[in-house]
């Protein structure tokens, strides 16, 4: 797995599209253009950081759709719109589904890498949340079913003995199977499977 | 010579063939008579006029059916071609015609007696006359002059039997009507010298002398008797001399020494002293001209010939008479006494052009003076046909000054209704700018953005330390063609805004279409609305302003997109096209909305009107406007479940259409 973030520069416009792409190979990004929202979403999205810099309007469905599409396919792309003339409307739209930055053309070279900077350490972030995420489910995933009917109650703040009442096992059972859960899912108290059961 | 008699015959009337054939016979007898020894001869004749006699006894038989023709002979003692004896004849003739039913001919002697002296023709005359009057019954003699009727009282009887005469007394020489023939009449004529010379007398009341010039034939003679009667009565303190019968060359250089206050009274002049015969007219002629002082006539006919006035009795009066003297013995019976003797009045005549060149005052000539030959002024005498032109005139300058004023009020109409219309046009084309606001930022966004990323980039290149020349070179020529991008935007801009004037070019409607390509595309992008286009192949050449043709197109496109914009992304299809039609270049713009409403239909292109919500209602109106001052024809088709296409029809600049070669 790469690390070199991946920009997807998607504009219609030839010139603009190069111009973007020959900017942000100088600062070092590796970046890659699609003439429309289709020509992106035909292309394998390598699992890899990056973002994604999006024009407002193009042939087919806008950067609006795209951005929507890849919010219903969970795709957690950060995204930074680039648009020649932005209305009122569109920009809140697009900043209320989550936008990194919603940048006007002629753009600053600051102002662009600067978003492009920030949608990437979104991303990070957003990465190393799911992968944390990701572990846990493992972890919860390895739990006995008599394990999980207790993790549940743990969460839920409940004492051992409340449990064994709840279960109809013995006090003695249940320490011995939180001890067992805790150390499946790597908690050092019990207020941590709380955290947990709250991840998605 | 008998197939000319006859053809003679045949061209005169019928009633005169009688006449004809008698002469004929005539003319044949001597031939028998004085032909003792030629038989053949004789016989030729006899048979000849028994022919001739047969023929014209069919031609005149129905002659005898009619009333007998009456035979008036004229007369004259004197020269029948005399002004005079013109006019009476002429108003003699004419009240003859009107008054009698009765066919008349007329036939003339005349005895020229002022000329030739009668005492030793007149023997043979009458025996002449005899001989041709014989066969030919004579109703009526009308003697003119006292020679005439002196020669009709010696020889009538005996030349023309059983013919009644009227005499006709000229010049007004003394006449007793007890000296008249038993059953004849007369009209006279008083020569009022005393008359003319009282006219003379107050026209030039300051006259030192009075001149009367006259012959010395037998009428003028009378004529000078009668005026020095005439002098006496009105005894005249003035001296009065009397010129009698002067050569003419002497008369005129007597008369040239008159002093211009004298009174020169002319009374007639047949002959001078040495016996040489004059026309009386040319010696008043003559005397006329060279007189100093004013000249007086006594007869009609000398007014006009220069005479400034005179008492006169109208010639053509007198031919009345006479004309009633000739119906009265044509008619028979016993004459009537009260009637035999009749006299035209004399009246005052005057010359307006004599009483000019001798400065006489109009005013002093009696009341009721009749002016003649007065110099009435063009505008008097015609004054009703020059009123009538001057109307006409006056109406065509009238007319003419109104239509061209009309013209220019329409013209005027015209230039600020055109003005007006531009105006419109331009104040529709920036609303038709702000609608497209949008569209043209991001038409000119798109190239200033790639330029600053392009610079931007290409700034990076140089502070990479490495020599990167060709690719800064790359990155320039992406600048400068971006830059002429945008430029290219503005300039059409301006091209659809900025202008006022309109234009008559030849253009390719294609071209218009290319000239918004990128505005269309980019505001269907931004409405969400798939712009299809399509071109005509080759060239369609209009003629017309081309910036007025891109505002068509402009609004065409617009309210296609505004009528999808409401629809399903399916239907948000606008397509556009130039093709060519039947009768020309066809731009048709098609969209997938909900149509027109057919009670809107008829209302579509009015001004004002518009179904949307913020919509101005000039779009489609302009729209009509510019199609059909380009010659063509705009219209909508729309039905339920259709596709709308508004098309605008142009007529080709070239009339074979299609292509031309200098464009593609």
């Amino acid at each position: 797995m790469s690390t070199t973030p991946l920009i997807h520069v998607v504009d219609d416009d030839s010139s603009m599209r190069t111009a973007l792409l020959l900017l942000l190979g100088e600062v070092g990004f590796e970046a890659r253009g699609y003439s429309s929202t289709g020509e992106f979403l035909l292309q394998p999205l390598p699992d890899r950081p990056g973002c994604l810099l999006l024009d407002l309007r193009l042939p087919g469905p806008s950067g609006l759709e795209l951005q929507e599409a890849l919010q219903r396919q969970n795709i957690m792309l950060p995204i930074v719109f680039l648009t020649g003339h932005a209305n009122v409307s569109s920009s809140v739209r697009a900043m209320k589904a989550g936008a990194v930055d919603f940048l006007t053309k002629p753009v600053k070279r600051d102002i662009l890498l600067d978003a492009v900077q920030r949608a990437l350490a979104r991303d990070a972030t957003q990465r190393t949340a799911r992968e944390k995420a990701d572990r846990l489910h493992v972890r919860f995933a390895s739990l006995t079913p008599r394990q999980r009917e207790i993790f549940d109650r743990i969460v839920a703040g409940k004492l051992n003995k409340q449990i064994a009442y709840e279960l109809g096992i013995a006090e003695r059972t249940v320490k011995r199977e939180r001890e067992q859960v805790m150390a499946k899912l790597d908690a050092r108290s019990s207020s941590d499977p709380g955290r947990l059961a709250e991840l998605p | 010579m008998l197939a000319a008699d006859i053809q003679f015959m045949l061209s005169l009337d019928l009633r005169q063939a009688e006449t004809v054939l008698a002469g004929i016979i005539r003319e044949q007898m001597p031939i028998r008579t004085m032909t003792p020894h030629g038989s053949k001869m004789q016989w030729l004749g006899v048979a000849r006029a028994l022919m001739t006699a047969l023929v014209l006894f069919c031609i005149a038989l129905p002659l005898h059916a009619a009333e007998e023709e009456a035979r008036v002979l004229m007369l004259y003692g004197l020269d029948p071609y005399l002004p005079p004896f013109l006019a009476m004849d002429k108003a003699m003739r004419e009240s003859l015609a009107s008054e009698t039913d009765r066919r008349v001919i007329f036939f003339s002697e005349s005895l020229d007696s002022q000329r030739f002296a009668m005492e030793t023709l007149e023997p043979q005359l009458a025996a002449l006359l005899a001989k041709k009057y014989n066969a030919l019954r004579i109703h009526v003699v009308v003697a003119v002059s006292r020679t005439a009727l002196d020669f009709f009282e010696r020889h009538g009887e005996q030349v023309w039997p059983g013919a009644r005469v009227v005499f006709v007394g000229f010049l007004g020489y003394e006449f007793k009507p007890s000296a008249l023939p038993p059953g004849a009449s007369a009209v006279l004529s008083i020569l009022d010298a005393a008359g003319t010379i009282d006219i003379a007398r107050r026209l030039q009341p300051g006259a030192r002398r009075i001149v009367v010039v006259s012959g010395v034939a037998e009428v003028d003679r009378r004529a000078e008797q009668q005026a020095r009667k005439a002098l006496a009565e009105l005894d005249e303190r003035v001296p009065v001399e009397f010129l009698s019968g002067l050569p003419l060359p002497e008369l005129e250089a007597r008369v040239a020494a008159e002093p211009p206050d004298s009174i020169v009274i002319y009374l007639a002049q047949f002959r001078d002293r040495d016996g040489r015969p004059y026309e009386p007219h040319e010696v008043l002629r003559a005397v006329v001209k060279t007189s100093r002082a004013p000249v007086y006539g006594a007869a009609e006919t000398m007014l006009g010939l220069g005479a400034v006035a005179g008492s006169v009795a109208s010639y053509e009066s007198r031919g009345r008479l006479v004309g009633e003297q000739v119906r009265r013995a044509l008619a028979g019976g016993p004459p009537d006494p009260s009637r035999s003797v009749l006299a035209a009045p004399n009246h005052c005549v005057a010359d307006a052009r004599a009483l000019q060149r001798w400065s006489l005052d109009v005013g002093r000539l009696p009341s009721g003076c009749e002016i003649r030959f007065a110099d009435v002024p063009i505008w008097r005498r015609y004054w009703w046909q020059i009123a009538l032109t001057l109307a006409i005139v006056a109406a065509q300058a009238t007319l003419i000054v109104a239509l061209f004023a009309q013209r220019r009020r329409r013209r005027l109409a015209e230039q600020a209704e055109q003005a007006q219309r531009a105006v419109l046009a331009r104040a529709s084309r920036l609303a038709l700018a702000g609608e497209l606001t949008g569209a043209i930022a991001h038409e000119i966004n798109q190239p200033l953005g790639a330029i600053l990323t392009n610079a931007d980039a290409g700034d990076l290149m140089l502070d990479s330390g490495r020599d990167r020349r060709d690719e800064l070179r790359t990155v320039l020529a992406n600048i400068r063609r971006d830059d002429l991008r945008a430029s290219e935007v503005i300039q059409r801009l301006r091209d659809l805004l900025g202008k006022q004037k309109l234009e008559r070019k030849e253009f390719d409607l294609n071209e218009v279409v290319g000239d918004l390509e990128s505005i269309m595309r980019a505001e269907a992008r931004r409405r969400g609305v798939a712009l299809e286009i399509r071109r005509a192949p080759g060239t369609l050449a209009i003629m017309g302003d081309r910036v007025q043709m891109q505002q068509v197109l402009i609004n065409l496109v617009l309210n296609a997109m505004d009528a999808v914009s409401d629809e399903s992304e399916a239907r948000r299809t606008v397509v556009v096209s130039v093709a060519k039609g039947k009768s020309g270049a066809v731009l048709a713009v098609r969209d997938r909305g909900r149509g027109i409403a057919p009670e809107h239909r008829t209302k579509l292109f009015e001004s004002f009107f518009s179904t949307k919500r913020n919509g101005m209602g000039l779009g489609l109106s302009i729209t009509r406007t510019i199609v059909e001052a380009h010659g063509g024809r705009v219209w909508a088709e729309s039905g339920p479940d259709e596709d709308t296409v508004f098309q605008a029809e142009l007529p080709l600049a070239i009339a074979n259409g299609a292509s031309s070669p200098h464009a593609a």
